[in-house]
């Protein structure tokens, strides 16, 4: 499967993803649009923390829950990638 | 009998819980029990599902103001709900997102106090009262039920609380980042609060920030009730807690390097305790102190080879302890780690056995094992399984998994092998198992 029109910042936390989690899955295999967690790559919460230490990390933002958003954040590669784009220190 | 107050020691107008939503006086709280209570279904069992830990007590208490038993199930996997329901006939579930669980009936708690009168009395439970019961996972394929009583709940939230210097009417506010359906969520984020007359937090903060935010929202001096994943990752983050806060872990060993750090870092005192479904939190460390784990009151831990007992008043009978350890003379104890069949992830406790016969009962699975590998640099290190079934993919296999066991223990990655290597006895020694698992993380390791 191809990633279709995958930006890259998209691949780029598609390989932070999937090197974070342990993931057998392949990064250019996640469909930007897919569910992440759930039915989708199947994540939990416990993925969700460690996700969100690596994109502190990696980006700079700081991932909060009470985010009204983060339910539509969390929701796949695609919406993970804007919320970083919108919020990223570095 | 004895009995003892639902509540207490609490003034009406007192905060006993808050969110963003805003406090919820005792006043209010009594006013939704009683409500709630009245409404619910003549039935004995109740499978109490809320996520909201003001919720999840007003179901608490309303069930137990009935006399019905609330059901702690440790997963909210189809199946394993389904067959907790199966054996307690007639059990319904209380949910407080409107969600319905297919094939059990579902009960919404509705929080009605606004509109209702609140009971002057505060209820008296009798002791020896079953007033909920918890599962851990045996060998079998099937959930253990484990019973507790009123008087071993209280007894436990009071020795936590005599032992942490906490006394009745303090102003402290509790806040948790471990499920109250878990037994240690249960005693130290609801049990604890309710009997010291404290607040409690309804939320269950997740991310670090999340963490600061409601801390520095607390009206008062906190306990943070959580575990070594949430601390190292609030570490990670740098996070800002007021000082001169409590933190309190469980579920699973924390560092003396964590603890130290975190000490230092949030200006808290952190505290450890130590016990397991079966008996309840049975001892307290403060881990920067040393190893040894000092019982709490009424508890007596008991040596029996190399395994241990506990006994306490309100433990109907001795409880062995699920690891090994050495005690004292003294009391104090060393726990060395988790007998051979029993691993822990991420703070939840499980049977390998037990895995291992839910993955047989796969459609096409002919032989599967779970494995845990040696603990890496993430934050929790997950199962694997290796599994035989010609014609099925992973993916197949894991989404049939998902309905049986917890999100937790689902293995990461579940590797498809021709044949395990069984010796003649039929048996999987665990070196060779782990010997397959070398041999996979490398080439995965080289694919990468």
């Amino acid at each position: 499967m191809e990633q279709s029109g995958a930006s890259l910042l998209e691949r780029d936390l598609a390989k932070l993803i999937v090197q974070t989690l342990k993931l057998k899955a392949d990064p250019a295999a996640i469909e930007p649009e897919a569910a992440l967690f759930g039915e989708g790559l199947g994540l939990d919460s416990i993925d969700a923390l460690e996700l969100s230490l690596a994109i502190s990390q990696t980006y700079g933002y700081q991932l909060k829950s009470s985010d009204p958003q983060i339910k539509t954040i969390f929701s796949s590669l695609r919406a993970l990638a804007a919320a970083i784009e919108k919020n990223r220190t570095k | 009998m004895r009995e003892t107050p639902l509540i207490g020691p609490y003034d009406v107008d007192d905060v006993l819980a808050w969110d963003q939503e805003g406090p919820r006086t005792v006043r209010r709280f009594l006013a939704d029990a009683a409500s709630l209570a009245e409404s619910l279904p003549d039935r004995s069992t109740a499978l109490n599902l809320a996520t909201n830990r003001y919720d999840f007590l007003v179901g608490f208490a309303a069930a137990i103001m009935r006399r019905q038993v609330t059901l702690l199930p440790q997963s909210r996997a189809s199946q394993t709900l389904l067959r907790i329901a199966g054996e307690f006939p007639g059990s319904y579930a209380l949910t407080d997102r409107g969600d319905a669980i297919d094939g059990i009936d579902s009960v919404s708690i509705q929080l009605r106090g606004d509109q209702a009168p609140w009971p002057m009395d505060i209820p008296r439970i009798p002791s020896d009262r079953v007033v909920a019961v918890a599962f851990t996972s045996g060998s079998t394929g099937r959930p253990v039920p484990n019973k507790k009583t009123w008087g071993a709940l209280t007894a436990v939230a009071r020795a936590t609380g005599a032992r942490l210097g906490i006394k009745a009417g303090d102003r402290l506010s509790v806040v948790a980042t471990v499920p109250h359906q878990h037994m240690f969520g249960l005693e130290a984020s609801v049990m604890l609060p309710i009997m010291h007359g404290l607040a409690m937090h309804a939320g269950r903060p997740l991310f670090p920030s999340d963490i600061g935010c409601v801390l520095a929202d607390a009206a008062s001096r906190w306990i943070l009730v959580t575990t070594p994943l949430h601390l190292r990752a609030c570490v990670a983050e740098g996070v800002n807690m007021p000082p001169g806060g409590l933190i309190l872990s469980a579920t699973a060993p924390l560092s003396r390097n964590l603890a130290q750090q975190a000490e230092e870092h949030f200006h808290a005192e952190v505290h450890e305790i130590f016990g397991f479904a079966e008996a309840g939190s049975i001892a307290e460390r403060r881990t920067i102190d040393g190893d040894r784990w000092r019982p709490l009151e009424d508890v007596l831990v008991e040596q029996d080879g190399v395994s241990c007992r506990v006994r306490a008043w309100y433990l109907p009978a001795p409880v062995p302890a699920p690891d090994r350890m050495t005690v004292d003379p003294d009391g104090t104890f060393v726990v060395h780690g988790r007998e051979a069949d029993q691993v822990n992830v991420a703070g939840h406790r499980v049977s390998l056995g037990d895995l291992n016969h839910t993955l047989m009962q796969i459609d096409g699975v002919q032989d599967g094992v779970f494995f845990l590998p040696e603990e890496g640099a993430g934050l929790v290190t997950r199962l694997m399984a290796f599994v035989v079934a010609p014609g099925k993919t992973s993916e197949e296999i894991q989404r049939q998994l998902r309905a049986h066991v917890d999100p937790v223990f689902l293995p990461r990655p579940l590797v498809c092998v021709p044949s395990l290597p069984r010796n003649e006895t039929g048996k999987l020694p665990r070196e060779s198992v782990s010997e397959l698992a070398r041999q996979w993380l490398e080439r995965a390791g080289h694919d990468a």
